[in-house]
């Protein structure tokens, strides 16, 4: 009896069920907890209606992640532009410098971050030595505080996917904008620019999602006051025990990456965002 | 959660936490969400508790060697099974999906009685066997059919004493009153503490605290809510402290002691209506060590190890009889001594045990 | 747009990287209008030579005169010269219409005005009908004339171009030259024209100039440069040359200028006999290699149909040529 599946399809298969098992299965049991804790059916969907707190949460979320968003993508491409046309030596301890602050814990940042830009920080205790300023600055501790933090977190993530979509960009295009007549800010604006777009869009991807999920920085430099989503889940999980409010916070994340990539999909090829053939 | 803070007694065991954070986020990210946790306390089950062991389930580092020192000696001393720890945190949620789960390795966790109404009432907890274990040997109202109070923290504000030098606070009232008292403030932001904090400050007396209005006590608090900030942690409420980001601010008050040392007695501790936590041991639904648990809970009750455990991790005994052993020096400190005791207000765990998650989400929703 | 009179002219242009010299103490007039190749192996200079025009390389020393007036500190967008690319370097998220649009939609012309410049510009290079495309939906040979369009779109006073058809197989690109100089013909602008193969040089140019190691060689029309080489490197690198030493002087001998006949029978000017070493076919000519005692193996390119039979390898043979045929070289030996 011949066998259904070809030979290769049986070779992968074990792999294919445990990917099946260890990360669609549990998947399947949020969005399941999310409709049947403590009560069957979309009660827990329906408190996005209700809740003023949990809309606001998401709203914070959604207008942190954003601005976070924005801020590592511009930094991100300022510095991947300074890296791609660094000479060879430079480029390396450019990256090198890059990839060590991926190792940098988060406890590390945030504490750094305080006494740097705290109340009685480096910052705000020399301006005042200066006389610059009669109070502090108030950095951290509030949404500004977490913007920082988060930033610095995801610029990294920021500067690679673009940092290679720059490599790849032929120098004489650019030769060619200016011997046409483009000045440096024509040429950037109309061929650089939406020659590395791509790369941007696979940064502001890769950055918006994680961002998502962060939790130590905005719940520490946040001072408490700046709740997102991944914190709140958290404490509904651990604390308050309400797994289904979590599972449903956690099936909407779910939800909203997988539409804004839809999204993305529509207006141009993911392949192409992550490195795939441009054809 | 509250006791998983209170325990990490050590910036090191404040990174540890905040790195399980961090995992926490990455399986957000890789889109498991909950499903992390399940997936990684199985994976964290694989110490299997036999028979011939205690596993006590706490918050790892010195909390760890301590509870070895101060009770484990003894109790193996005393049985011959000895005492081993998984340091991954007895949160409320991950004990109920251990149980849950039906893979149960841990025999004790070192957790909040108010832990033990929670869980009881589910049925995830074991009932204790008080014909081993001495009601008499705690707090009155602290022996719990699923749990019982072995020690004691609680919550109590410091202050800087240069920014007051006219007249330092000295009650809840002044610390909610910022135009007496102008300056930065801070409070636990699970609303634990922080709620009994306001109500006292709004006029409640101590002892009538509970049930507590939670809505009285969210419109004191929010309205410093432009001058507070909020801690999660006990070593973020220190480092809020000690790098002078406060005037006045909410601390665990074992933590008061070491944190006037590191200040050099800038900011001080206010005993003054203070509320006492009691810290539970709770067992399991089907732990794998069965009865020799009671046991256990028995030793921890003992004069020499509630002694110990005080010097030890600076947790105040539950014990009359080793309250009254301690030293002139440590009274002050600790939370239950004759000294403080008419001045302390008593947490309610069955009150909290019924109503963390309206307090908590409401007390979130309010400061964020 | 600059004034489209005028010569461009180079006067001791220099370009140095370090002790390392590109392009060295190069002087050269260009005509305006004339078709100009550089030629020369890679790492002669050409390209660096050409990138100093365009204003994409520093001078070192030296000057870039266009019309009387230098150009040397002007940046490259401001000398209105076009420029095609090895590879083309076409705007690949751009439409052809708009690739060729470019040079004119950066400089804020109308676009009624755009429009039917870039038609003009895709009849002149036969593309009617591309405009829509994607540069990555058209052939290698149409990259190109669409690169080439775009260079010439804002009618530019002088046309650089890089190494074009390196990219293109034999056979278009026999097809491709022709075009570009019927383009060059139709447009009169100025072409500086780089490459690295003599046919094309030889076939295209008003004028070649020979680069080696950064300075020029020679210049000179094709025939000029391919009838009297200077030096041993130009009658080499332009054609083939047999090199022959008299008096203690080097002259050059094209293998077409040397008759081959049966031994005895050769009457000329000059003379020697030798043994044939190889003979190739090669369809319009027959090429043997001669050995002559004495000297190095002489090359003789014979007409294949005129000759009839081939003659053997190991033939004795004579070889003859006219005085006029060989040419004496600047170079003192080799």
């Amino acid at each position: 009896m011949r066998l259904p599946l070809k030979s290769g399809w049986l070779l992968v298969l074990p792999f294919l069920l445990l990917v099946g098992g260890l990360f669609l299965g549990p998947i399947l049991n949020v969005l399941w907890i999310s409709v049947t804790e403590p009560a069957p059916g979309f009660g827990n969907y329906a408190q996005l209606g209700s809740s003023d707190t949990l809309r606001r949460i998401l709203w914070t979320t959604l207008r942190v992640c954003v601005m976070c968003t924005a801020f590592s993508v511009i930094l991100g491409y300022s510095i991947a532009y300074a890296m791609v046309h660094a000479t060879g030596p430079a480029q390396s301890r450019m990256l090198g410098l890059l990839l060590i602050s991926f190792w940098i814990s988060v406890l590390v940042r945030t504490f750094s971050w305080l006494m740097l830009l705290g109340r009685n920080g480096v910052v705000n205790s020399t301006l005042d030595a200066l006389g610059i300023i009669s109070a502090p600055i108030p950095f951290m501790r509030n949404e500004l505080g977490v913007l920082i933090g988060m930033v610095h977190y995801m610029v990294p993530y920021a500067v690679l996917p673009i940092f290679a979509a720059m490599q790849s960009i032929d120098g004489r295009v650019v030769q060619a904008s200016r011997s046409l007549g483009g000045s440096g800010a024509q040429t950037f604006w109309r061929i650089y620019l939406p020659m590395t777009k791509p790369g941007v869009v696979a940064a502001s991807l890769v950055v918006f999602i994680i961002n998502l999920g962060f939790y130590v920085i905005p719940a520490v430099l946040g001072g408490g006051k700046v709740l997102m989503v991944a914190e709140y889940i958290s404490v509904q999980v651990l604390i308050t025990l309400q797994w289904g409010t979590a599972a449903m916070l956690a099936a909407i994340l779910l939800f909203g990456v997988l539409a804004l990539m839809f999204l993305m999909s529509r207006f141009m090829k993911l392949s192409t965002v992550f490195g795939g053939a441009r054809t | 959660m509250h006791d998983k803070n209170f325990m990490r007694e050590t910036l090191l065991q404040g990174a540890q936490a905040f790195q399980a954070g961090k995992m926490q986020r990455r399986s957000f990210l890789a889109l498991c969400g909950m499903a992390g946790f399940a997936s990684a306390s199985v994976l964290a089950g694989k110490a299997e508790a036999a028979a011939s062991e205690i596993v006590m389930w706490n918050w790892g580092g010195q909390s760890e060697e301590c509870h070895q020192s101060a009770i484990g000696a003894a109790f193996t001393q005393d049985t011959g099974v000895p005492l081993k720890f998984d340091t991954s945190g007895p949160l409320q949620g991950k004990i109920k999906e251990m149980v849950d789960s039906g893979n149960v390795t841990a025999d004790v966790c070192d957790a909040d009685l108010f832990d033990a109404v929670a869980l009881g009432k589910t049925g995830h907890l074991e009932a204790l066997d008080y014909s081993v274990i001495d009601k008499t040997k705690t707090i009155d109202g602290y022996a719990l059919e699923f749990g019982i109070s072995i020690i004691l923290y609680g919550y109590a504000f410091m202050y800087d004493t240069q920014a007051y030098p006219d007249g330092p606070p000295t009650s809840w009232a002044d610390f909610f009153d910022t135009a007496k008292f102008p300056g930065t403030r801070s409070l636990y932001k699970w609303a634990n503490g922080s709620l009994e904090a306001a109500l006292m400050a709004d006029g409640v007396e101590k002892d009538k605290l509970y049930p507590l209005d939670i809505d009285r006590a969210l419109k004191k608090i929010t309205a410093i809510k432009a001058d507070t900030i909020y801690w999660g942690s006990g070593s973020e409420a220190q480092s809020m402290i000690v790098n002078g980001e406060v005037s006045m601010g909410m601390v665990w008050q074992n933590r008061g002691r070491s944190i006037e040392t590191e200040t050099n007695g800038r900011y001080k501790l206010v005993m003054n209506q203070a509320l006492a936590m009691p810290g539970a041991y709770i067992v399991p639904k089907g732990n794998p060590g069965g009865a020799d648990v009671m046991k256990f809970i028995a030793t921890a009750q003992s004069v020499p190890a509630q002694l110990d455990l005080f010097a030890c991790l600076g947790m105040t005994p539950t014990n009359p009889e080793a309250i009254a052993q301690m030293a002139e020096v440590d009274q002050p400190y600790s939370i239950t001594s004759a000294a403080n005791m008419p001045m302390i207000a008593l947490n309610d765990p069955t009150w909290w045990g019924e109503n963390t998650d309206a307090a908590v989400n409401a007390f979130l929703a309010a400061i964020s | 747009m600059t004034k489209g009179n005028g010569s461009l002219c180079l006067t001791s242009l220099s370009k140095r990287y370090g002790a390392f010299t590109a392009v060295d103490n190069v002087n050269l007039q260009i005509e305006k209008g004339e078709f100009l190749t550089l030629l020369g192996p890679s790492g002669s200079g050409k390209t660096t030579l050409l990138m100093m025009i365009a204003g994409f390389q520093d001078i070192s020393e030296g000057d870039i005169l266009l019309g009387g007036v230098s150009i040397a500190q002007t940046p490259a967008e401001k000398r209105n010269f076009g420029m095609v690319f090895q590879g083309y370097a076409l705007f690949p998220h751009m439409s052809v219409h708009d690739n060729i649009a470019y040079p004119l939609s950066v400089r804020r012309r109308p676009k009624a005005e755009i429009d039917a410049r870039v038609a003009e510009m895709l009849d002149l290079v036969r593309l009617n009908g591309f405009a829509k495309r994607l540069p990555k939906e058209l052939s290698g040979g149409q990259q190109q004339r669409v690169a080439l369009a775009r260079a010439l779109c804002f009618a530019p006073p002088v046309l650089l171009l890089d190494e074009p058809l390196g990219a293109l197989d034999k056979k278009l690109r026999v097809e491709v030259q022709a075009q570009l100089k019927e383009i060059h013909r139709r447009v009169g602008t100025t072409f500086v024209y780089v490459t690295h193969d003599q046919e094309e040089a030889l076939s295209m140019s008003d004028r070649i100039v020979i680069m080696q190691n950064g300075r020029i060689e020679q210049v000179g029309t094709p025939a000029d440069l391919y009838q009297n080489p200077k030096t041993a490197f130009a009658a080499s690198f332009l054609g083939k040359s047999n090199f022959l030493h008299r008096d203690d002087a080097v002259f050059a001998l094209r293998p077409e200028k040397i008759d081959l006949s049966p031994e005895g029978q050769g009457m000329g000017a000059n003379k020697v006999s030798g043994v044939v070493l190889s003979v190739t076919y090669f369809g319009a000519v027959l090429k043997y290699q001669v050995e002559v005692p004495g000297m190095d193996p002489i090359e003789v390119d014979v007409d294949a149909w005129r000759s009839g039979q081939a003659l053997p390898q190991g033939a004795r043979v004579d070889l003859t040529w006219a005085d006029s045929a060989a040419v004496r070289l600047l170079d003192q030996s080799l």
